[in-house]
């Protein structure tokens, strides 16, 4: 991947935004993998969580929002849970969703869910995917 | 020992089974389990932003509602409402912001005058006195496991069982504080006090997918069958877990796996409480077999342990 790094980019609001959001220490991330080798989901994501966590320090704001693995989080907390700077990554994932979400991207609302799997599915189930989708 | 009991929304929808086991085996055991009377949903997942105050407000009011009833612990199965309640109360006990914040909102709880106007709103602060407690935990620390295996009236001897954690169950460790997240073992101990054989499988706290099985159904499928596969290989005849979410992706999802891994077999799947019903020798109705996709029956039969 070709990436443009400017100090502008790096000393960006949304470096500072993102910690905020999240409550993470996104900057004390030493990209140790920990995250990525533990995620049950990196299989189906285009990034794995820790080049997610390095593009985000290097304020490639474009990339992240854009990227399908925030919305692959399962928020099963394995990541977190073994991260040795103590960093939740599912948190940072949400705080991406969230400020991706002025650019009017549906991902896991209603309308993307099929109508058998929504008759079937437990309700806790229904009301988590619509959290994440900031409903 | 008094307890509320908190059942959530999946509970009184698509798995009473879970709900109707646990309160049988509840009463099997002398406790004293009182459903709340009111309750809303817990808000299924913790909020994960710093600004989502506002998603802590549903699990802070029922913590608070069983203060008002007069017990200081309340009990749930559903993995999903624990973790939320058990994450809002330390974030209530740790944040005195989100604690102020809190009870800024419980002061403005008014019952809806038209429907009680009997009623009298008493405002207590709330600062996280109720007691988070899973079923689980009645189990291992107020009953015993010992005592447990004394009070199992039908052994389920033979039946080999895979005990799956699942996510909410055991994270974070730091808030949730269950169990070792990446090492546990109440319920291998859960079903050896009941006589089951214990299936040891690597995937016991991979997460199955969760909520994912709506917007990523291909990855849920995926998830599920590495952990069923795993729990197959290493003997299992049934897997047991806690979770009504688990329970759709491991139940439900078999027919998806079967399609895309010509080579799986199906494998029944058991919430623990239906387990500890059935040795406590409680009356089937409770247990909703039919409510199964991969019928348990058969396995039971052939065990001795239906009729």
């Amino acid at each position: 991947m070709r990436a443009v790094i400017s100090t502008r980019q790096v000393r960006s609001e949304f470096v500072a935004r993102v910690q905020d959001l999240s409550g993470q220490d996104l900057l004390g991330c030493y990209q140790c993998g920990k995250c990525s080798a533990g995620c049950p989901m990196t299989e189906e994501m285009d990034i794995i969580p820790s080049q997610v966590i390095r593009l985000s320090q290097l304020g490639q704001e474009e990339d992240v929002l854009n990227c399908k693995t925030i919305w692959l989080c399962a928020t099963c907390y394995q990541c977190g849970t073994r991260c040795p700077k103590g960093i939740d990554f599912s948190k940072i994932a949400e705080a991406l969703r969230y400020l991706g979400m002025g650019k009017e991207k549906e991902v896991c609302g209603p309308n993307h869910i099929p109508t058998e799997i929504i008759a079937e599915a437990p309700q806790q189930a229904l009301v988590s995917t619509f959290r994440k989708q900031g409903l | 020992m008094k307890v509320s009991y908190y059942p959530g929304c999946t509970l009184k929808d698509k798995t009473t089974n879970l709900d109707d086991s646990t309160k049988a085996a509840a009463e099997a055991l002398d406790i004293d389990m009182v459903e709340l009377p009111e309750w809303t949903c817990c808000g299924a997942t913790h909020p994960l932003t710093e600004e989502k105050i506002i998603n802590l407000v549903p699990q802070i009011r029922i913590l608070s509602n069983v203060r008002t009833e007069g017990n200081d612990s309340v009990t749930t199965t559903c993995a999903f409402c624990y973790n939320t309640l058990k994450r809002a109360n330390k974030a209530v006990i740790d944040d005195p912001i989100k604690r102020q914040r809190m009870n800024a909102f419980l002061k403005d709880d008014k019952r809806i005058p038209e429907y009680d106007k009997e009623t009298v709103y008493d405002f207590k602060e709330y600062n996280g006195e109720t007691k988070v407690v899973h079923f689980l935990e009645i189990l291992r620390d107020t009953i015993g496991f010992e005592t447990l295996s004394n009070r199992v009236t039908k052994k389920l001897e033979g039946l080999k069982v895979a005990p799956y954690y699942g996510c909410q169950l055991l994270r974070p460790p730091e808030e949730v504080d269950l169990d070792d997240p990446e090492n546990p073992s109440i319920l291998e101990d859960f079903l050896r006090s009941l006589g089951c054989e214990v299936v040891n499988f690597p995937f016991k706290s991979e997460c199955c997918g969760s909520y994912l099985s709506l917007s990523a159904p291909d990855a849920a499928t995926r998830a599920s069958h590495t952990i069923l596969r795993s729990a197959l290989k290493n003997g299992a005849e049934a897997v047991t877990l806690s979770c009504p979410l688990c329970y759709y992706n491991m139940d439900k999802r078999q027919d998806n796996i079967l399609k895309l891994y010509a080579d799986f077999s199906t494998v029944p799947v058991f919430f623990f409480t239906q387990l500890l019903a059935l040795a406590l020798g409680v009356d089937e109705s409770v247990m909703g077999w039919n409510k199964h996709h991969i019928d348990p029956t058969p396995l039971l039969k052939e065990k001795g342990f239906l009729s």
